[in-house]
């Protein structure tokens, strides 16, 4: 019973991959990945492709719970969906044209890259919760790029507003392109898209990031599906594994302080980024 | 009802259609000697062959790897159905310019979803 034991193994992989996702903000697709390619052994384009997939799923899931607390900013996430999907056109257009060209060892690099650059956001935590406040500009007005939302933390109501409307679709282009080139929902690129571009508050950039995540997979997983690159039964089993361990990762993060977790993860994390560069190298030579 | 409650009960019931769709998949798979093939590492399966009337007929069938992709399509479609909400929702709110921003990812979508294949 070989293929009930794989089952299994992919269960559990995407189960852990769901849990250290939501408890982290960066999405199961960042350890999933990882895992499928060097340790079991699937394909790069059926990985990506199931984790793509797994990332629409767990999106859709937290967005509705997130829309109901009103601190996603429906406006702000819309209009930078604009770039997000057109990012993941091209992405997805690319990463077809790298595996036609048997490429692949630049995505396992690019992977790796990845993973290792968003290990500085999780030991530098931004300890401001709210941005200094900056003048609005034009794109403020036009785009409508404010709102106010209740901080349950700070036990206040917070009203912001958002700069530099162009800034953040240029970076957002980009989240868009990565996330359709490796199967991710970037979501730490987003973040920073928001946070950094854009000076808005951190849980506004969280959420309505999370919220945009889904649109932009839902673009790239049609062109993944044309091109073949998604195997139903490992996207299927990817999809309610990873659903499974972000209800669960959930469920923890309301209880624990999670710096130790933090610790494990990041070690996980810079572990599984030098991996996959090495396995993009060795591919290569 | 706040059609922000009405997005957030698409969004839902899209997963849990979905996720059914699935599971269902898995279970009528899991007696037939397709399931080893889809089940290792080495699967040769191939979405780009497939056609969507194929899979409602593979349904009817009974066919657990119908189900599945079936499954697949609801979750792709899921933010599809968002985005059609929120146009209506600018529109509720004669919100010009929101209207005209989100038409346009929904052009996007589609782009990606019927266009881009025909020409590729």
């Amino acid at each position: 019973m070989m293929e009930v034991e794989f089952l299994i193994l992919l269960l559990i992989s995407s189960i852990i991959a769901g849990f250290l996702g939501s408890l982290t903000g960066l999405g199961g697709a960042t350890v999933l990945v990882p895992i499928y390619t060097l340790f079991l052994g699937i394909p790069m384009a059926y990985a990506t492709g199931a984790s793509l997939i797994s990332t629409i799923a767990t999106s859709s899931g937290a967005a509705s719970a997130y829309i109901k607390d009103r601190i996603t900013n429906v406006r702000i996430g819309m209009s930078l969906e604009i770039a997000t999907t057109g990012g993941a056109i091209i992405g997805s257009l690319l990463a077809h044209w790298i595996y036609e060209h048997h490429l692949v060892f630049i995505l396992f690099i690019v992977f790796g890259v990845v993973i290792l650059s968003s290990v500085y956001p999780q030991i530098e935590k931004s300890s401001l919760e709210l941005p200094k406040p900056m003048k609005p500009d034009w794109t403020t007005k036009i785009f409508q790029l404010y709102g106010e939302y209740y901080d349950a933390t700070l036990r206040q109501e917070v009203k912001y507003y958002g700069i530099r409307w162009w800034l953040g679709e240029i970076v957002m282009f980009f989240a868009g392109l990565i996330s359709g080139l490796l199967g991710i929902g970037s979501g730490a690129l987003k973040v920073i898209g928001m946070d950094w571009a854009m000076n808005l508050p951190l849980k506004v950039s969280t959420t309505t990031s999370n919220f945009m995540i889904g649109v932009t997979a839902a673009t790239s997983s049609s062109l993944y599906w044309l091109f073949g690159y998604i195997e139903p039964a490992l996207a299927g089993i990817t999809a309610v594994g990873v659903i499974i361990g972000s209800y669960l990762g959930t469920k923890v993060l309301v209880k624990t302080r999670n710096t130790r977790l933090r610790l494990i993860f990041i070690i996980i994390l810079i572990f599984l980024g030098i991996e996959m560069i090495i396995r993009g190298v060795s591919l290569w030579t | 009802m706040d059609m922000n409650d009405v997005i957030g009960y698409a969004l839902r019931i899209g997963v849990l259609i979905s996720v059914s769709l699935i599971i269902i998949g898995f279970i009528l798979l899991s007696i037939t000697p397709q399931f080893s093939e889809l089940m290792s590492p080495n699967s040769r399966f191939n979405t780009s062959v497939v056609k969507p009337e194929e899979v409602f007929r593979g349904i009817r069938k009974g066919n657990g790897v119908d189900f599945i992709l079936l499954g697949l399509m609801a979750l792709i479609a899921t933010p599809v159905v968002r985005v059609v909400l929120g146009v209506i929702q600018f529109a509720m709110q004669r919100n010009i310019i929101y209207v005209i921003i989100t038409l346009i990812v929904l052009f996007n979508l589609l782009l990606a979803i019927f266009i881009l294949p025909l020409i590729i």
